[in-house]
C-alpha cells in the first residue's frame, strides 16, 4: 500500500499539474435571440421544401399559404368574429374557474374540514378528460354558449385549485404566527398574509390553467358552434382546408404566448419584491 | 402594566416542558430567560404570548396597559417574520391597519418609530434589500408601533452576525430605559447567549432542561446604560451563568433529533 | 347463408398465391352493400383480387387514407372536405355508391316533439329553426341547403348546429336542444317508432342526389391502370346484385324482393353489423336500403351542381374544377355526363 500510495502522489515539486476542473454543473444559459432564430429556420425549412417540391402540396400548405389564409382571414373580419367568439368563451370560462378554483384552493388550504374531502375530490376528478363529459355537459347545459363556458370553467377549475393549496401551503406559518401576535382578525391574516404570500403560486396556476383552457377551446366549440378559432380549425379540418387549419392553430398559438404574455406582466408588477 | 406567568406547566404529548414556572415583570423590567436547547423557553414565551395555552397555571396581565396601546403583549421574532411584498413601511403600517386610525395618526407613528430605530432612510425598501441587522430594525420598529407593554423577545439576535449583534444589542439597551414609570416598557427576552442577558436583563431565570424549571433566579444591578460588555464583573457573571447550565447543554446537544420538537 | 361463408373460404384459399392484393377503405353502411357483395361472392377473386377491406369510423380519412397510398381504393360519401381533397389532384371518382332517388330510401328529416307541437311538421317551416347536422361541409350540410332552395327560403335564416357525431345528433334531437336534424334512416325509423322525434320530410322528395363514390389515387390509374378497370367491373357485379336483391320494384310500385334477397341480405349484414344476430341484422339491411345504380354509374350532372353549391357558399375553394376529379372512363353510360 505505502509503495502504491508513493507512485501515485511523487515527491518532485517540477512535476506541477493543474487540478482537474470539476465545477460543470449543467447549467444551461437562455439565449432568447437564438430561440427565435430556432423557429424562423424551421419555418424557412418548411417553405424550401414547399417551393421546392420536396413535399406535396396534398400534405401540409407552405407557409406562405398559411399567412396568407391568416390574412384573408383577417380583411374579410372572419377572423375577428372567431377570435372575439372565442375570447369570450375563454375569458368567461376561466373567469368562472378560476375564480371558483381559487376559492375553493383556499378553503382547502385553511379549512381542515375542508381539506380531506376536498383534496380528495380534486385529485379523483382532475384526471378526467374534460372532453370525455362533454355530452354530459350537453345534457345539463345545452348546446350553446354555456356549455362552451362550463367546458372551460371546469378545465381550468381543477389546476387552479391545486396550484391555491399548493401555494397555501407554502406561505410561511411564521408570518401567520406573526400576524396572530399582533391580533389580526383572520379576515385579515387571510387577505394580508396569506392571499399575497400565495399569489406567487396562484398566479403560476393561472399560467397552466390559462393554457388547458386554450386547449379546451377547441373541445368546446365542437359542439354547435358555427363561431370561434376552435370551430375554424374544426370546419377547416372538416373541409380538408389545410391552409385555414394552420392558420387557426397559428391563432391558437399566438393567443397562448399572448396570455402568457399578459399574466408575466401581471407577474412582473404584483411579484416585483421578489 | 404587569405581565405574570403563574405556575404555568406544559407538555407535548408524554413529554413535560415546562414545569411549575412563576414570576412577574413590570413596566420597565427586563426578565431575560436562558436554558439548553429543550428547556422549553420559545414555548414558555408563546405562553406568555397568549400563542399557546398552557396545560397548568396561567399568563396573567394586571394593571391597565399604555394609553393607546394596540397589542400590549408584542412579540419581536428570531426570524424577523416580516412579509417580503410589503415595504419597510408597510411592514410597520400592518400592525396599525384595522384599528380605525386617522391616517395622520398612521403616518406620525410610522415615521416616529422608523425614526427610533434608525430606519427613515430606507421607509421604501423592501426586506429582501435590507442587511439581517436592518430587518431586525424593522421588526423592533413594528413592534413598538403597537405600543406594548411588554415585549416578548425570542431570540431576536440570534439569526445576525456577532458585530450587527452588538449595534443592536446597544438600541436594545436605550430603548428599555429604566424611568421606573408606569408606561415604561417592560421585556421578556428569552436568549441562549449569556452575555446578551447580562447587558440587558434586571434579573435572569435559569432554566433547567426538560421539564423546564427555574433552577435559579440571578438578579443584575445596576443601571442597564453603565454596562460594557467588557466589564470583568459582567464577563464573572456570564460565566456563573454558564458553569449552571453547562451540564444540561452537554446532554442537549447528545440528544437526537426526536427531541427537535420540543426544543426550546 | 352458410354455404356462402363456405365457397367464400375455400375460394380464398385456392387462389391466394396467384393473386394481386388491393386494400379498399370503408364505412360499416348499407349503402356500401355492392362492395361487400362483390367480396363476398368472389367477384374480385374472379378477376384476380385479393380485396381487403379497411373499415374507417369516418369518411374524411379514408380519402386521406388513399391520397397516402394507405388503402388503393375508398368508397364513401362526397362531402365538401372530399372535394377539397380531390381538387389538388391526388384523387379521381370512378364509379358510384348510393344515391338520394325518390321512392327509395334516404336520409330522413325529423322534428324534436317540443318543435314539431310549436308547427314545425313540415320541410318549409325550417326557416330559422334550428338544424343539427355532423359537420360543416356534410353530406347532411348539402341537403339541408337543397332543401332550403326548394322550399324558397335561405340557407342562413336556418341556424345550423354542427355536432360532430350521430349519437350527439340523436341525443339533441331527443332532448330538443335543436330543433330538427336530417339523419340516415336505420337512426332515424327508430327514433319516430319510439316517438322521441316526428318525421316531417324525406330529402329525396326535394332532391335526388348523388351521395358517394368509389375512388382512387390518380396515381393508381396511371400506374395500374389495369388493376382499376379489373376492380370496377368486379365492383359492378357486386352493384348489380344489390340492385336486384333490394331495389327491384313491382306494379305497383312496391319494393319486390326476390327470393334470395334475405341470403344477399345477410351478406352484406355480415360487414354492416358485425357483432349482431344474423336474420335481425340481414332486416336492418333490407330496412336501410338506399338506391344503387345497377352498373355504378354516376349522376354526373349531380356532382358538377354539388361543387358548384359547395363552391358558392364557400365550403369548396373556388380553384377545384369538378371535371377533373372525375374519371369516367372506366364504365360506360355514366347519368347525365353531358
Amino acid at each position: 500500500m505505502v509503495d502504491v500510495a508513493h507512485d501515485v502522489c511523487p515527491a518532485a515539486t517540477a512535476d506541477k499539474r493543474p487540478v482537474t476542473f470539476r465545477g460543470g454543473l449543467f447549467l444551461p444559459r437562455t439565449h432568447r435571440l437564438v430561440g427565435f432564430a430556432a423557429l424562423v429556420a424551421l419555418i424557412l425549412l418548411w417553405q424550401a421544401a414547399s417551393s421546392f417540391g420536396w413535399m406535396s402540396p396534398v400534405l401540409a400548405p407552405s407557409p406562405g399559404e398559411v399567412i396568407d389564409a391568416l390574412r384573408r382571414m383577417a380583411l374579410s373580419g372572419e377572423l375577428a368574429t372567431h377570435l372575439s367568439a372565442s375570447l369570450v368563451r375563454l375569458a368567461g370560462g376561466f373567469a368562472i374557474g378560476g375564480t371558483a378554483g381559487i376559492a375553493f384552493g383556499m378553503a382547502i388550504g385553511l379549512s381542515s374540514l375542508v381539506r380531506s374531502p376536498g383534496a380528495t375530490l380534486v385529485a379523483a376528478l382532475f384526471p378526467i378528460p374534460k372532453i370525455a363529459l362533454l355530452p354530459l355537459f350537453i345534457l345539463w347545459f345545452g348546446i350553446g354558449e354555456s356549455s362552451k363556458v362550463a367546458t372551460i370553467a371546469f378545465g381550468t377549475f381543477f389546476p387552479m385549485v391545486i396550484a391555491t393549496y399548493g401555494a397555501v401551503d407554502n406561505v410561511d406559518r411564521s408570518l401567520v404566527r406573526m400576524g396572530r401576535s399582533f391580533g389580526l382578525s383572520s379576515f385579515a391574516i387571510i387577505s394580508k398574509i396569506i392571499l399575497p404570500g400565495a399569489l406567487p403560486g396562484i398566479l403560476s396556476g393561472m399560467r397552466i390553467a390559462s393554457s388547458i383552457g386554450i386547449v379546451l377551446l377547441i373541445a368546446a366549440e365542437m359542439i354547435g358552434a358555427n363561431e370561434g378559432v376552435g370551430a375554424l380549425v374544426l370546419a377547416a379540418g372538416n373541409l380538408m382546408q389545410s391552409d385555414r387549419l394552420l392558420a387557426g392553430v397559428v391563432v391558437l398559438s399566438l393567443l397562448g404566448l399572448t396570455v402568457a404574455g399578459v399574466i408575466g406582466a401581471v407577474e412582473k408588477r404584483l411579484l416585483a419584491w421578489r | 402594566m404587569q405581565l405574570i406567568a403563574d405556575h404555568i406547566a406544559h407538555a407535548y404529548g408524554p413529554l413535560p416542558v415546562l414545569d411549575d414556572i412563576s414570576f412577574t415583570v413590570g413596566p420597565g423590567e427586563v426578565v431575560a430567560i436562558v436554558g439548553p436547547s429543550g428547556c422549553g423557553k420559545s414555548t414558555l414565551l408563546r405562553i406568555l404570548g397568549g400563542l399557546e395555552k398552557p396545560q397548568a397555571g396561567a399568563a396573567l396581565v394586571a394593571g391597565a396597559p399604555p394609553a393607546a396601546s394596540l397589542n400590549p403583549l408584542t412579540f419581536v421574532f428570531q426570524d424577523f417574520a416580516l412579509l417580503p411584498w410589503r415595504t419597510v413601511e408597510g411592514n410597520v403600517r400592518l400592525v396599525l391597519e384595522g384599528h380605525g386610525l386617522l391616517q395622520a395618526v398612521v403616518a406620525d407613528t410610522v415615521r416616529d418609530v422608523l425614526a427610533r430605530t434608525g430606519l427613515t432612510d430606507f421607509a421604501k425598501a423592501y426586506p429582501k434589500q435590507l442587511s439581517g441587522g436592518m430587518r431586525q430594525r424593522v421588526g423592533i420598529a413594528r413592534a413598538l408601533a403597537a405600543r406594548p407593554a411588554v415585549l416578548l423577545m425570542d431570540e431576536p439576535l440570534s439569526a445576525l452576525d456577532a458585530q450587527t449583534r452588538e449595534l443592536l444589542m446597544d438600541d436594545l439597551v436605550q430603548l428599555v430605559s429604566a424611568e421606573g414609570s408606569a408606561e415604561a416598557l417592560g421585556m421578556v427576552y428569552v436568549t441562549h447567549n449569556l452575555d446578551e442577558a447580562v447587558r440587558l436583563a434586571d434579573r435572569i431565570l435559569v432554566l433547567s432542561r426538560r421539564p423546564g424549571r427555574v433552577r435559579e433566579t440571578v438578579t443584575i444591578a445596576g443601571d442597564r446604560r453603565a454596562r460594557r460588555s467588557d466589564d470583568p464583573e459582567l464577563v464573572r457573571r456570564a460565566r456563573e451563568l454558564w458553569d449552571l447550565i453547562r451540564a444540561d447543554a452537554a446532554e442537549a446537544d447528545r440528544e437526537l433529533a426526536d427531541g427537535e420538537a420540543i426544543n426550546g | 347463408m352458410a354455404a356462402f361463408v363456405v365457397v367464400g373460404l375455400a375460394g380464398s384459399v385456392l387462389s391466394a398465391a396467384a393473386q394481386e392484393k388491393v386494400t379498399v377503405g370503408v364505412l360499416r353502411f348499407v349503402s356500401s352493400g355492392g362492395l361487400f357483395l362483390a367480396v363476398e361472392k368472389g367477384y374480385f377473386k374472379d378477376e384476380g383480387l385479393d380485396v381487403e377491406l379497411k373499415f374507417f369510423e369516418a369518411a374524411q380519412p379514408i380519402a386521406l387514407a388513399v391520397v397516402s397510398g394507405d388503402t388503393e381504393f375508398g368508397v364513401t360519401a362526397f362531402t365538401a372536405g372530399f372535394y377539397n381533397l380531390a381538387g389538388k389532384g391526388a384523387l379521381k371518382v370512378i364509379a358510384a355508391q348510393a344515391r338520394e332517388k325518390k321512392g327509395y330510401e334516404g336520409n330522413l328529416v325529423l322534428a324534436s316533439n317540443a318543435a314539431y307541437e310549436k308547427g314545425l311538421t313540415s320541410l318549409d317551416k325550417l326557416s330559422g329553426k334550428s338544424v343539427g347536422i355532423t359537420q360543416v361541409g356534410s353530406s347532411f350540410h348539402y341537403q339541408m341547403g337543397q332543401i332550403a332552395a326548394a322550399n324558397g327560403f335561405a340557407l342562413k335564416s336556418v341556424e345550423l348546429k354542427p355536432l360532430q357525431s350521430l349519437p350527439n345528433m340523436v341525443a339533441s334531437i331527443k332532448s330538443g336542444q335543436v330543433d330538427a336534424i336530417i339523419i340516415a334512416p336505420h337512426l332515424a325509423k327508430p327514433l319516430v317508432a319510439s316517438g322521441e322525434a316526428k318525421l316531417i320530410g324525406r330529402v329525396s322528395d326535394v332532391t335526388e342526389y348523388q351521395f358517394g363514390g368509389l375512388f382512387t389515387s390518380t396515381k393508381m390509374i396511371t400506374e395500374k391502370r389495369a388493376t382499376v378497370e379489373k376492380f370496377v367491373r368486379a365492383y359492378q357485379k357486386g352493384a348489380a346484385d344489390y340492385a336486384k336483391a333490394f331495389l327491384a320494384k313491382d306494379a305497383s310500385g312496391n319494393i319486390a324482393y326476390a327470393p334470395d334477397s334475405d341470403a344477399t341480405a345477410a351478406l352484406v349484414a355480415k360487414h354492416v353489423y358485425p357483432s349482431e344476430e344474423s336474420a335481425q341484422a340481414a332486416a336492418k339491411v333490407k330496412g336501410a336500403a338506399f338506391f344503387v345504380d345497377e352498373k355504378a354509374r354516376l349522376d354526373v350532372a349531380d356532382i358538377l351542381t354539388q361543387v358548384q353549391w359547395l363552391k358558392d357558399e364557400g365550403l369548396v375553394d373556388a380553384s377545384v374544377d369538378a371535371k377533373s376529379i372525375l374519371d369516367l372512363s372506366f364504365i360506360d353510360g355514366h347519368i347525365n355526363a353531358n
